[in-house]
């Protein structure tokens, strides 16, 4: 498989994660979307559900409130300004 | 030895002065050193926030956003002053009233209503001194902000710009550069003035599409706005403190040196001057 993302997961208050990644899901405003390397440029709007960061280290999960998602060559930010890691 | 009496006396409460500053000073570099990881944990956000506004806002869309448009005339303004709720730090507050009041008076100036919102008691003791009308105050923000005290700061603010019963809202707060330089400083939050594109254009799938996500964002890059404001004005008040504690630490030190040497030559000339008695008598006797 293609190299791995880059994920960072940011609130006002600091940064939740950062690290590599080999999939995330994360709950956009119309529903569920998956986000695997070599993904085109993305910006879309998130709603309210549980962002989940598939990484070699196992699975971490954070619930997330609005903000967004934006994907670029690989690197994945979420920016949103409710989120708190679960479990 | 009654002038050896007096300055012991000095001399201790000098001392326990200095226990205090010294202690205000640590307390005030320990807080410090959080607020700053706070200024320094916010950043990101900031910039992966701009740097999307950035991408996404185009001068002709502006017109679409009532946060982004620009009023004709702007008459009715907000300025908001963030002072600490303490003092015992040098001239922080001061500079962030006197930086408050020139901007006032510049936007009075021009034909504008400045209405005034402080946060801070500092800031409320000195506007209620003059007799001005305060249009909100709040005492309820801590060491610690969070975006949730900047939500409710600012929100009620960019609801009536969106409406039209304001032109522009201000913040005044302490920018923090360093732990040294923490100048007052101003900044227009509405209407917003998008940041910068830097970095080269890339085609965004964008979903649901641009104008949605700018509507959802700028209110979001308010808050932060306003947030830093806050954490910043936290820090810049934790190092002024520190830096004038510091200071009346060294000056305490300063005067200790001092009247303790005033002691030790008083209790010497005391010594001295009793041996003379003591010799003088004793001679006088055998004369």
């Amino acid at each position: 498989m293609a190299g791995a993302l880059q994920v960072s997961v940011i609130s006002p208050e600091q940064v939740l994660y950062e690290g590599t990644a080999t999939s995330v899901t994360a709950p956009a405003f119309d529903g569920e979307l998956g986000i695997l390397p070599l993904h085109a440029p993305l910006m879309t709007l998130l709603g309210t559900g549980t962002l989940r960061v598939e990484s070699s280290e196992g699975l971490k999960r954070f619930h997330v409130a609005g903000g967004f998602l934006q994907v670029v060559d690989d690197t994945v930010r979420v920016v949103t300004e409710e989120a708190s890691l679960v479990g | 030895m009654a002038k050896g009496r007096e300055l012991k006396g000095r001399i201790k409460s000098v001392e326990n002065t200095r226990k205090i500053t010294r202690t205000m000073e640590m307390v005030a570099a320990s807080k410090m050193k959080r607020a700053t990881d706070r200024v320094a944990a916010a950043r990101p956000y900031a910039l992966a926030l701009g740097d999307v506004l950035a991408r996404l806002v185009r001068p002709d869309i502006a017109e679409r956003f009532p946060l982004l448009r620009q009023p004709a005339t702007t008459t009715r303004v907000a300025l908001v002053l963030l002072t600490a709720n303490r003092g015992l730090c040098g001239a922080f507050n001061t500079n962030l009233i006197r930086e408050a009041r020139a901007r006032i008076a510049e936007l009075e100036a021009k034909g504008a209503t400045v209405e005034l919102h402080v946060v801070g008691k500092k800031g409320i003791g000195f506007f209620k001194y003059l007799g001005r009308n305060l249009a909100s105050e709040r005492i309820d923000i801590t060491d610690r902000p969070s975006a949730a005290d900047a939500a409710s700061l600012i929100d009620g603010l960019t609801d009536r710009f969106a409406k039209g019963d304001l032109d522009a809202v201000y913040v005044t707060y302490a920018k923090f550069k360093s732990a040294l330089s923490t100048p007052p400083s101003t900044e227009q939050v509405v209407p917003v003035v998008p940041p910068a594109t830097q970095g080269t254009p890339r085609d965004f799938l964008l979903s649901p599409n641009a104008d949605v996500i700018v509507e959802a964002l700028l209110p979001a890059y308010v808050r932060n706005m306003v947030y830093r404001a806050l954490v910043e004005t936290v820090a810049g008040e934790q190092s002024a403190r520190r830096t004038a504690m510091k200071n009346a630490t060294d000056n305490a030190s300063d005067m200790l040196t001092l009247l303790k040497r005033t002691y030790n030559s008083a209790r010497q000339a005391q010594i001295t001057q009793e041996i003379a008695e003591i010799v003088g008598g004793a001679s006088a006797l055998q004369g």
